[in-house]
């Protein structure tokens, strides 16, 4: 059978077709290729943050100094007293939860919310916290500070 | 013999006659008596002598000899002066002997050395070999009265000295524990119970009223009448008395209130130490409600941030002169419920419109309208983000970093209703608007995961069109060719 | 005008001759019979094996692959990444798919007894990769350093410990040291992205080769064996064509599975915590775990375990070599007993994974 004498019919079926399989075919590789450039494409966050465990380099934290850090879910402190020593606790209020900072001026942690006060060991010392804060335990590689709740 | 020295002698047979025949069993009080003995001077007031109860009673021995030798005789059971807890067990002969003490006539409990002997009173002195007291200790020796006798070292009248004997003597106290204070009488003379104790009312309470008498304990004792726990019901045994109460004027429904509290519900359900007790307001030993101007300082010894506040607003000036005590007014004293959102504001049932409207204190009354406004907000912001945040949650969607941050906003409402007692309305927005942008982030971060998830089946679908568009057309485009190759014979057999 | 396509083809002919291979690929077959449903399974394992790669090399970009940061990246691809949710939840799916397309793919070459002379090196590069395939599975598994993978790592170096004579080398080996730790996670991380891809390369290659050079093996009792004749079709385009709309299906599946059925992550791991109530391995080992169970911890001398592991390295010995001792269809008999064995295996495999689910 000679291909040239198909009737008009068939031949815009096949041109039909080929326009539907080529234009799918487009549209498919679109369908592909866009989410994978979008995903090279660097979020604004440009990295994990690490989040559970280092807490920051020894140049960052200054003596008689304290800071937040973000544990998981929850937020720690890590301090360093006057002296030097580096400690770590959670840095939630065992009151109502608020959360807690450091207070060069008393040389304790306080809560802004109630008053509440703790020393430097995280026991609960003036104020309504029922409970001391937990101590999480401070790991020094070189310069990095690491926080971690495992004894 | 002439007729006077007859008289003499009769008399004096008379009356040796009379006191024998009165206590013809006692020859030793009649014999120490004459010596010129103390105690038996003493004892001839004593509620036991009075009973019929002779010196043999505690110390043994014979009271119808004459003979001393028979008297004191210990075959006949003389054990002289009794030392150290010697005395208490004599005493508990009879005290402690129930079925004695109703032969006696006596109604009085018949625990009391068991009491002393597990109370604080009841360790071991500094000499190692007796306890602390004996029941001689406070009630004397020899003149023993009942504890209701005015004379008696024990009443109420009396008690405070006799426990200051030791209690006041800082030298002596140190021997035992140098922590305890020894400055209670001084300070209870002030409080009104100790005003009106030296003023000789028995009603009010004195030492034994709160602490005991025999089962006296430590007040860091978790089962003393004075622990944490303990003292609201110990000062409601008078104070929530009604009928004896009656002639003082106070009401009596303190422990009534205090027990629905906050503070109450806390210390006696939860058996939170932090939560106040009576004294913790009123002072123990100096105990007085506290002044108009002093409550704000009271309530500030634990509420400090709130006391701080206040005494900077414009309230503290205002409340002092028009005589209102400052915390109590809007929070009450001892029924303290939880302070919710519904307190402030300019509704009926807020506390502020009790003295601001549009027309009287306007300032204050715009204040309050404010402050209530915003903190509405605050928390409906606040829901609003966690409800969507919730909702991004069940979708699956990795949303920890909001969540986290929703303590803020939180924690924003927490110092909002602190800052309250400022009564400053641009103190309270700074902290308010604080707290309203995070929960406006936080919503914003929820509400864009929630539309991704949708997004995400979305797009499913359109990729899903396309993947079947191309499909079918790949299909048919098989059907076609093999259709083609059926026709020119490509398929068959194999060559 | 001569079409691009024309051009571009004419223009590497010149330079590397074509001619030949299009010949050769034209004249391509591939039977068609009542088992010719089969033949797919092997694309459809390459095909999901592709997507491994690639969705694997995407994630390269983001992962890291230490103790503290593992967990969290994972977290942040699916959070943070446009479209991170979407390759990750594919890998993992497609990981769990590709071993079930592989196990098929097995199942029905034992079945044909297509490993029969002359394609037993295609079976040996075939049962390689299988082997391969479980240990990417095991070792991808523990990468996002989750409770979960973390406790499955332990159980299963454990058993790999109680190998008779080499176990003391093998698990400090796996581990990285004695105990699963950051140290484990690296190894895994380098077996799983490294050494297993180059080696399955390798066998991926000469199993394809070895395919395209000796065609599809047809059933036993067919013309060249002797017995009727039967259709074909070409391998160009109409058999490839049925593969690429086959893969287009299986594509769509995987995008239905990602967005309705997201990979979870779980808690990431705590080494000090206990282990989570009634931990199990993933599904492709759960029948090796379940039977494991139900041996008695001591049979005459030898410990439960060590004979368990015994008996399923005998087992995969013989699975491996069964072109060597099943004589019967090298020569082109009808083997019963193979049929037999096969069936047995799948119940087997079937029944105690299902076990290992429920109880």
């Amino acid at each position: 059978m000679n291909e040239s004498a198909e009737p008009s019919s068939r031949q815009s079926k096949r041109d039909f077709l080929k326009y539907v399989l080529g234009g799918g075919l487009l549209a498919w590789i679109t369908a592909v290729v866009y989410p994978i450039l979008a995903y090279l494409k660097p979020p604004k966050q440009s990295e994990a943050k690490i989040s559970s465990v280092k807490a920051g380099t020894l140049k960052d934290i200054p003596k008689d100094s304290g800071t937040i850090v973000r544990f998981g879910n929850k937020p720690a402190i890590l301090i360093r007293t006057a002296q030097g020593k580096l400690r770590a606790f959670t840095a939630t209020c065992t009151h109502l939860d608020c959360t807690v900072q450091y207070r060069k001026d008393m040389g304790l942690i306080w809560c802004a919310c109630h008053n509440g006060k703790y020393d430097l060991n995280g026991r609960n010392i003036a104020g309504p916290p029922p409970r001391p804060l937990t101590a999480l335990r401070v790991i020094v590689h070189g310069d990095d500070i690491f926080i971690s709740n495992q004894p | 013999m002439n007729k006077p020295v007859h008289l003499l002698s009769a008399l004096v047979f008379a009356g040796l006659l009379f006191a024998g025949s009165l206590r013809a069993a006692d020859q030793c009080l009649i014999c120490h008596t004459g010596q010129g003995d103390k105690p038996s001077a003493l004892f001839r007031h004593d509620v036991h002598f009075l009973k019929g109860i002779p010196c043999s009673g505690c110390h043994g021995g014979n009271p119808n000899a004459a003979e001393v030798k028979q008297a004191m005789n210990p075959k006949e059971g003389f054990i002289g002066v009794p030392k150290g807890d010697n005395v208490s067990r004599m005493c508990a002969a009879c005290h402690s002997d129930s079925a004695r003490m109703r032969r006696l006539g006596s109604s009085l409990p018949t625990d009391q050395l068991e009491s002393l002997q597990s109370s604080v009173h009841g360790r071991l002195s500094i000499s190692g070999s007796e306890r602390l007291a004996r029941c001689t200790t406070c009630h004397g020796a020899h003149g023993i009265r009942r504890v209701k006798d005015p004379s008696s070292p024990v009443s109420p009248l009396n008690v405070v000295q006799t426990c200051a004997h030791c209690h006041s003597n800082a030298a002596f106290m140190r021997m035992y524990n140098p922590s305890l204070p020894v400055d209670q009488v001084e300070k209870y003379r002030t409080s009104v119970h100790g005003t009106r104790n030296a003023k000789g009312d028995v009603k009010v309470a004195e030492c034994a009223s709160c602490h005991g008498s025999h089962d006296i304990r430590s007040a860091k004792d978790v089962k003393s009448r004075v622990y944490p726990t303990n003292i609201p019901s110990t000062c409601s045994t008078c104070h929530g008395n009604a009928a004896y109460m009656v002639e003082y004027h106070i009401p009596t429904d303190q422990f009534e209130k205090f027990s629905k509290s906050v503070h109450g519900v806390a210390l006696l359900q939860k058996g939170d130490l932090g939560a106040p007790a009576c004294n913790s307001c009123h002072g123990n030993h100096g105990a007085a409600p506290p002044g108009i101007e002093s409550v704000s300082k009271v309530c500030g010894s634990c509420h400090a941030l709130n006391a701080d506040l206040f005494s900077a607003s414009p309230h503290k000036k205002v409340f002092d002169e028009a005589g209102l005590p400052e915390c109590e007014t809007c929070h009450g004293n001892h029924e303290i419920v939880a302070a919710t959102d519904k307190l402030l504001g300019v509704t009926p049932e807020a506390v502020c419109s009790q003295c601001h409207s549009p027309e009287e204190n306007p300032r204050g009354y715009a204040a309050a309208r404010l402050m209530r406004q915003l903190t509405d907000s605050l928390q409906s912001s606040e829901k609003r983000a966690a409800s969507l945040v919730s909702e991004a949650e069940q979708k699956g969607m990795e949303i920890s970093e909001a969540k986290f941050k929703l303590r803020d906003a939180r924690q924003a409402r927490m110092q909002a209703r602190t800052m309250v007692h400022a009564f400053d309305p641009k103190k309270f927005e700074e902290v308010a608007d604080r707290g309203l942008g995070v929960a406006g982030v936080v919503q914003v971060e929820a509400q864009q995961s929630v539309d991704e998830y949708y997004f995400r089946r979305v797009g499913l679908l359109a990729a899903t069109l396309i993947i079947t568009t191309l499909a079918v057309s790949l299909y048919l485009l098989i059907r076609r060719i093999e259709r083609k190759q059926r026709g020119l014979n490509h398929v068959g057999r194999r060559t | 005008m001569i079409p691009f396509w024309k051009r571009a083809y004419n223009w590497i002919d010149e330079r590397v001759e074509l001619e030949g291979l299009v010949h050769f690929l034209g004249k391509k077959y591939v039977p068609v019979h009542r088992h010719s449903l089969w033949y797919y399974f092997g694309g459809v394992s390459l095909f999901l094996f592709i997507i491994q790669v690639v969705t694997g090399i995407l994630l390269l970009m983001y992962y890291k692959g230490s103790e503290e940061l593992s967990f969290e990246s994972i977290q942040f691809i699916m959070s943070k990444v446009q479209f991170g949710w979407l390759i990750r939840s594919i890998h993992s799916w497609t990981a769990n798919l590709f071993i079930l397309a592989a196990m098929i793919h097995m199942f029905s070459v034992f079945f044909e007894k297509a490993y029969r002379k002359p394609r037993e090196l295609t079976w040996l590069t075939g049962m390689l990769m299988f082997f391969l395939a479980l240990g990417f599975g095991f070792s991808g598994y523990l990468l996002p350093w989750n409770e979960l993978s973390f406790f499955a790592t332990k159980v299963g170096t454990d058993i790999a410990g109680v190998i008779p004579v080499i176990g003391k080398l093998v698990m400090p080996f796996l581990r990285g040291g004695d105990e699963v730790s950051g140290a484990t996670l690296s190894r895994f991380f380098g077996f799983h992205v490294a050494v297993f891809p180059g080696i399955f390369a390798v066998f991926l290659g000469i199993h394809l080769l070895l395919v395209q050079r000796q065609g599809m093996s047809e059933p036993l009792g067919t013309a060249k064996e002797g017995g009727d004749e039967f259709m074909t079709m070409p391998f160009f385009p109409n058999f490839l064509l049925r593969d690429l709309l086959l893969w287009l299906i299986v594509l769509n599946l995987l995008a239905i599975l990602a967005v309705f059925f997201p990979w979870e992550l779980g808690r990431k791991a705590d080494p000090f915590a206990p282990a989570p109530a009634g931990i199990k391995p993933e599904w492709y080992f759960l029948f090796v775990f379940q039977t494991l169970k139900y041996i008695p911890a001591k049979l005459w001398v030898v410990d439960g375990e060590v004979l368990g592991i015994l008996l399923f390295g005998i087992a995969g010995l013989l699975l491996l070599l069964v072109p060597f001792w099943d004589r019967k269809s090298s020569r082109g008999e009808e083997n019963r007993f193979i049929t037999y064995l096969g069936i047995f295996i799948v119940l087997y495999i079937i029944g105690f994974t299902i076990l290992g689910w429920v109880v």
